[in-house]
């Protein structure tokens, strides 16, 4: 009886100090993890920008002008095209065309 | 008999054991009760450390979501001096990497302190070099700071946020309290070598972020305004223009563009000059452009109509010991004729029929010497004196835009009072204030400050405006295939040096809208004194053209011209 009084006793000690130390283990990793996340967050905002940087307008402009050699398109070659229904009788179709490959028929 | 020496011995050993015992209780007492509480204190210092965080300060993007102003964490780099065994060779070593000069580091260095900054909120590139150097004596620590993708986009109104973090300028400045993050300290754990322990509910202790702010401005809009003002200024060598772009039918503004421009991400060499937002803080004579308005309230007041005659004088007419002049010697007109030809005489015709208080009142009810209560700093409400101010020409002078100190908001906002039948507008830049979490809190809705003028006469004013694109002065304002209303001015600035009207220094300005029958941009175009031609009609009215026509192509606006299209088979 007192054997196992003493080992029960033993065995809470023993849970006790393993509780401890791997609250210890679980606050170093815990740190860790944290300290992982705040590095991928500071990734993850550095590629935003970056993103934001290379979307910008004026970029787009410059290397579809520069590397592709596009423009604007001149008065007259972009037209909405309006379609005739019962409920509306001119409403704007989502389409645009460029009037000048129409015409030429680029064939 | 005196005891034995045996005992003697042990008494003395029990003296010594006692004293021991009483040092010993001496010690544990002073510890533990006479210093318990200035011991406990220093073992936190030990075991603690104190952190003041900030959270994040919040985003701000366009109307599509596009970011145009983030924070990012970036390394400011820190010396410990004391520390340090060869400051020269720490500075030298550091120099590239933080563009600064190595004579500059080795003296911060060689400074008798124990903290030093050294360079504060690096670019991250600056940051990864500095990951991978031998850093004795020299420490990291993250800071937000502000970035702006875009650069020069819109500078003018997002304005810009100092070194520690509070807005400065712009929209910045006039959120700030929705945008910064919170601050807190909080407090550590850490063990014996330094490393933070035991994060138990510091989850909780994270300091919120600050809100993000949805823009009404449109990032392609303002692209293709800022491009187009540049062009302009570059061409007529003027000191500084501006167009605003608004939606006349609730008063947001779809693009402020000011020239010259400035990048905010480097604005620790510039001048408040350059970063002032032109737009709500200068005021000019609006000259002609005033006329669509005094054209309006006469219509209201039913003073004139578009077909009544009007004499031109053959351009010269005397008010008040002086003279006022037109552009060319105009004799009958309709009043629609005056507006179109912009005739100084017709209008100033036109104010005397309405009287000063009349023209008074539809001036403040046009919004003029107010401010529009635009949400963006600095904003002045220009200058319009009480009629009891007015001397015996002014009543003419306000008529053809004189003697009368308007901003560029202003006077959109009031132009676009006509576009959507007469209700005055408040322009607004900010739609919505989120969470960090994106979750809207606020939403800004359009707001009416006042009805002007009826929708009839708003519908005649649009007319005669019309006549200005078609028949009139503004016709480089015409844009292929949709109806244009507009009115172009051009007013002679004050001469600093003589205090009198000037012969070289204008302000060429066109104002006006488009499709004239369903209005969808109201636009002012201002050019701050050109160089060589300065109407309006030549250097404002170009701008307003091709601005109009590539936002009109990007929003898919339909042309007011049916298109006849043949088309082709490929076979």
């Amino acid at each position: 009886m007192k054997m196992l009084a003493v080992t029960a006793g033993l065995c809470l000690v023993f849970v006790f100090v393993w509780e401890r130390v791997d609250m210890v283990r679980l606050g170093y990793q815990v740190e860790r993890l944290k300290h992982e996340k705040v590095v991928l967050e500071r990734e993850r905002d550095e590629l935003k920008v970056k993103f934001s940087a290379l979307s910008s307008p004026d970029r787009i402009a410059k290397v579809a002008t520069e590397k592709f050699g596009m423009s604007l398109p001149q008065p007259g070659q972009v037209v909405m095209v309006q379609s005739k229904t019962k409920d509306s009788p001119a409403s704007v179709v989502e389409l645009r065309i460029a009037r000048n490959d129409v015409l030429s028929g680029r064939r | 008999m005196a005891g034995s020496p045996s005992r003697a011995r042990r008494y003395v050993l029990l003296l010594v054991m006692l004293c021991g015992f009483a040092v010993v209780l001496f010690r544990l007492v002073n510890l533990q009760v006479l210093q318990a509480a200035e011991l406990t204190a220093k073992a936190d210092r030990q075991h603690q450390k104190t952190v003041s965080l900030e959270g994040a300060r919040g985003t701000i993007v366009d109307r599509h979501g596009k970011v145009l102003a983030m924070n990012m964490e970036v390394p400011s780099v820190f010396g410990i001096p004391t520390a340090l065994e060869s400051p020269a060779k720490t500075a030298r070593s550091l120099s590239p990497v933080l563009r600064v000069r190595t004579d500059e580091l080795e003296k911060k260095l060689r400074q008798d302190r124990s903290f030093v900054w050294l360079a504060r909120k690096l670019d991250p590139e600056q940051g990864h070099r500095l990951e991978h150097m031998p850093m004795e004596g020299i420490g990291l620590v993250m800071e937000g700071r502000r970035f702006y993708p875009k650069g020069p986009l819109l500078a003018h109104v997002m304005g810009f946020a100092g070194m520690d973090g509070e807005g400065l300028e712009g929209i910045e400045r006039r959120y700030e309290p929705q945008l910064h993050g919170e601050k807190r300290v909080v407090i550590l754990q850490r063990d014996a070598m330094g490393r933070t322990v035991f994060p138990k509910g510091q989850a909780e202790q994270v300091p919120a972020a600050g809100h993000s702010l949805v823009i009404t401005i449109d990032e392609v809009i303002q692209y293709i305004a800022e491009k187009e003002l540049e062009e302009a200024v570059t061409k007529a060598r003027a000191k500084s223009g501006t167009v605003i772009v608004l939606d006349p039918q609730t008063g947001a503004v779809l693009a402020l563009a000011i020239s010259p421009r400035f990048d905010p991400n480097a604005v620790s060499s510039l001048t408040a000059d350059r970063w002032r937002n032109r737009a709500l803080t200068d005021t000019y004579e609006p000259g002609s452009t005033m006329k669509a308005l005094v054209a309006a309230a006469a219509l209201e007041e039913k003073v004139m109509k578009p077909g009544t005659m009007l004499y031109g004088e053959n351009g010269r007419m005397m008010i008040a010991n002086t003279v006022i002049h037109d552009h060319e010697k105009l004799g009958w007109m309709t009043f629609a004729q005056v507006i179109q030809k912009s005739s100084n005489i017709g209008a100033a015709k036109t104010g005397m029929a309405l009287g000063d208080q009349r023209l008074y009142r539809y001036l403040q009810s046009f919004g003029f010497g107010q401010k529009t209560e635009i949400d963006l700093p600095g904003e002045v409400g220009g200058l319009v004196k009480h009629p009891r101010e007015w001397g015996r020409r002014s009543l003419a002078s306000i008529s053809m835009g004189q003697e009368i100190g308007v901003t560029p908001i202003q006077m959109v906002s009031a132009v676009a009072a006509l576009a959507n039948g007469g209700v005055l507008m408040k322009p607004y830049v900010v739609s919505e204030v989120r969470d960090a979490q994106g979750k809207p809190l606020r939403q800004i809705l359009p707001q009416v400050k006042r009805r002007v003028v009826s929708p009839e006469t708003a519908r005649t004013v649009t007319s005669i405006l019309e006549g200005v694109v078609t028949d009139g002065t503004g016709a480089k304002a015409a844009i292929p295939g949709f109806r244009v209303a507009g009115k172009t001015g051009t007013a002679q600035k004050i001469d600093p040096r003589t205090g009198a009207y000037s012969s070289t220094l204008f302000v060429g300005s066109f104002v006006g809208f488009v499709p004239a029958d369903n209005p969808r941009l109201a636009m002012i175009v201002v050019i701050d004194e050109p160089q060589g031609e300065s109407w309006g009609g030549t250097v404002a009215a170009p701008v307003f053209r091709r601005v109009g026509e590539q936002v009109l192509n990007y929003l898919g606006v339909s042309s007011d011209e049916p298109v006849k299209l043949a088309l082709v088979s490929n076979r």
